[in-house]
């Protein structure tokens, strides 16, 4: 730990500040920012709740995803705006984009009917890029689960067979009712009692089949089509990539891997990832070679960070080499599915 | 006696905003805590002794976070006033002593998370952000309707707002509620939430003690304690208080994995109010028992100078980093 210089607060009584205004109500409570315009949540709500008459999706600027922020972008014809979108997030209110400077008044009343901050139903495409990442993160877990079983190392296993019900499953479940999935939390849930009470039992290999069928069965729902068409399976990369960065960032202390968790599920990210470019590289690489070629060479770059299940002695490379590679990956399918999304257009 | 400090003309401004101007003024909506000042009675004074605070870039800053409220932004809507806060899950790592540095997740760059208050009756937003790669989610203690009640994932990457009325008032405390949540707690997501009474308490040094543990190698048995943060922080840096002053501690035990612990204080009782929803005080000990997440206010007052240990009296928990000290500065008589 480094020593800093000392701040010396002293306030000895004498220096203490003296208020003479005794009888202030809380005038102090003023805000500090000079926007005092108000405009509830609520009211924002009223005036989105017409539907029917043609009125566009609207776009919850907290939570959507780079594809979806991609039509404010091209729109309004702001380079880089999805992004700028999500860094500076969180947003109180729509007005936010201005009051951050995220973009200006003019161009906010532009796309203004199309933004909130509320809860939004998914529709199209970005619901199934959303249903399709929140598998591919349960993917990733399960396949780095499947390692460590196999290494015979369950108690590591274990939290990656929790993390898909712990932390993905409530998120997805309307989905998957909705698209008739049968429910599976009772599966990922029995197999985690038993790696944890007995995992010796031979049933922990039948139940883990079971476990992975179920989410490869989920998946299946989606059309083929859909499944297979680069710009899509970009988008749902990306979102498991932009996972696995801020996992691995969250593993490393002092230049070594402090967090065994983190550094799995990053793994069991990326391996996921290279998983589903495998499925459409050859695609890839006939429409936008060069885009293809940035993509798989990083991509190749990116899996020797992760050489086995069990953390390496010293990181391969540093959080920022690996934001890097994945920032690269980011910008090259960004051509490949801008291209996708005006050939859709056409 | 306790009581003759509240005897006096002027309204002191107290140390905290100072403080908050100095070291956190960048980073936090400062206006409000003038408000508590004010609010509490107009002739009175609360001494509270000078600090040295080592500047550090380390996520835990026990003595900064003792008298450090975080009163949001305030907006009136509707007629209404609205408190709205700010929170942002992100990684960090924190050197526990010497040998052992640990990687947490942080909220606002800080473990524990800013210390919210309110009041009660007034409108609570918060603007929820996770970047700290797991999915998270911030479920606050209080009364509100079941789509506030933050148990669900908020992924990465992603915000979420929770919104709704600060009730009832007292200490109460916000932590993340995804399972595995002794690791989601234990690693970093939780914080202290106090709903002030509407009619203010009396004036005093108001101080926040929040017990942790550290379970740093994944065993679900804790290997470090913690006040505010630092593993045995405040016994090498006393918190510096001064004699027959008025002390209000807000002391939350969120120490996962043990059952219970105690908070003991040496030489001296403290008045009890109970997780900080009455008045006046429910009983007078010395030492009390505090299941996870159980918080309550402690008053009491030294009548001597000196050093005086606090801690639970689970002695290995004490031992492993969850004590500390007040120095208790000589009050030198102002006048004649
Ligand atoms: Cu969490």
């Amino acid at each position: 730990m480094k020593k800093f210089k000392y701040f010396c607060l002293t306030i000895a009584t004498a220096a203490i500040v003296s208020l003479s205004a005794c009888n202030n109500t809380p005038t102090a409570e003023k805000p500090s920012a000079p926007d005092t315009n108000s405009t509830s949540t609520a009211q924002v709500t009223e005036t989105t709740t017409h539907s029917g008459h043609g009125s566009k999706e609207k776009i919850n600027i907290n939570t959507a995803i780079l594809s979806e922020l991609d039509k404010f972008e091209a729109k309004l014809g702001v380079p880089a705006l999805s992004n700028k979108i999500q860094a500076s997030r969180p947003y109180a209110n729509p007005e936010d984009l201005v009051n951050k400077k995220v973009i200006t008044q003019e161009q906010f009343d532009q796309i203004k009917d199309q933004v909130t901050v509320q809860e939004v139903i998914l529709t199209g495409e970005a619901k199934d890029v959303d249903y399709m990442t929140k598998l591919g993160l349960m993917k990733g877990h399960l396949l780095v689960a499947q390692e460590l079983l196999d290494k015979n190392l369950p108690k590591q296993a274990e939290p990656h067979i929790g993390h898909p019900v712990e932390e993905i499953y409530v998120d997805v479940e309307e989905q998957l009712n909705e698209r008739k999935v049968k429910e599976f939390k009772t599966t990922l849930v029995g197999l985690q009692d038993l790696v944890k009470s007995n995992p010796k039992n031979a049933k922990v290999k039948t139940d883990f089949t079971a476990s992975v069928q179920s989410v490869d069965g989920a998946i299946a729902v989606l059309p083929e089509a859909q499944r297979t068409k680069p710009g899509f399976v970009l988008q749902v990369i990306n979102e498991l990539l932009d996972s696995a960065n801020s996992e691995y960032g969250a593993a490393i202390a002092d230049g070594k891997i402090a967090a065994a968790i983190e550094y799995q599920d990053s793994r069991g990210f990326v391996l996921y990832a290279n998983d589903l470019y495998k499925g459409i590289s050859s695609q890839v690489a006939q429409d936008s070679p060069d885009a293809h070629k940035a993509i798989e060479t990083s991509l190749s770059e990116l899996t020797k960070v992760w050489p086995s299940a069990i953390p390496p002695a010293k990181p391969v490379k540093t959080p920022v080499e690996v934001t890097q590679l994945i920032k690269t990956i980011e910008q090259n399918s960004q051509k490949v599915i801008d291209k996708s999304s005006t050939q859709a257009q056409r | 006696m306790p009581n003759n400090f509240v005897l006096g003309k002027e309204q002191l401004f107290s140390r905290r905003q100072l403080l908050k101007l100095g070291i956190w003024g960048a980073g936090f909506a400062g206006t409000a805590a003038l408000w508590h000042t004010l609010n509490a009675h107009s002739k009175s004074i609360v001494k509270v002794p000078p600090l040295e605070i080592a500047a550090t870039n380390q996520a835990v800053k026990p003595m900064q976070m003792l008298r450090n409220f975080d009163y949001g932004v305030v907006k009136q809507e509707n007629g209404r006033t609205v408190r709205e806060f700010q929170l942002t899950a992100g990684t960090s790592v924190i050197q526990l002593n010497s040998a052992v540095s640990y990687n947490v997740w942080d909220l606002n760059g800080r473990i524990p998370g800013p210390t919210l208050r309110a009041k009660q009756g007034e409108r609570v937003r918060i603007l929820f952000l996770n970047n700290a790669g797991h999915s998270h989610s911030l479920h606050f203690h209080g009364v509100h309707p079941a789509e506030m009640d933050g148990i669900r994932p908020v992924s990465n990457g992603s915000a979420t707002i929770y919104e709704f009325d600060a009730e009832p008032y007292g200490v109460h405390l916000y932590h993340c509620h995804i399972e595995p949540v002794t690791r989601h707690i234990a690693k970093g997501l939780y914080g202290m939430f106090i709903i002030d009474p509407p009619t203010p308490r009396p004036p005093a040094d108001e101080i926040v003690l929040v017990m942790a543990g550290y379970d740093v190698n994944d065993d679900s048995h804790n290997e470090y304690y913690a006040f505010n943060g630092l593993p045995h922080y405040f016994m090498d840096n006393p918190i510096p208080i001064y004699q027959n002053q008025l002390v209000r501690l807000y002391v939350l035990n969120i120490i996962e994995y043990d059952t219970a612990v105690t908070f003991h204080l040496h030489a001296n009782f403290f008045d009890v109010y109970r997780s900080g929803m009455t008045m006046t005080p429910t009983e007078k000990t010395d030492v009390i028992t505090m299941g996870i997440a159980e918080r309550h206010i402690l008053e009491f007052a030294f009548r001597y100078p000196g050093k005086y240990m606090f801690h639970p009296h689970q002695d290995a928990i004490a031992e492993n980093g969850c004590m500390g000290q007040f120095e208790v500065i000589t009050d030198k008589p102002s006048q004649t």
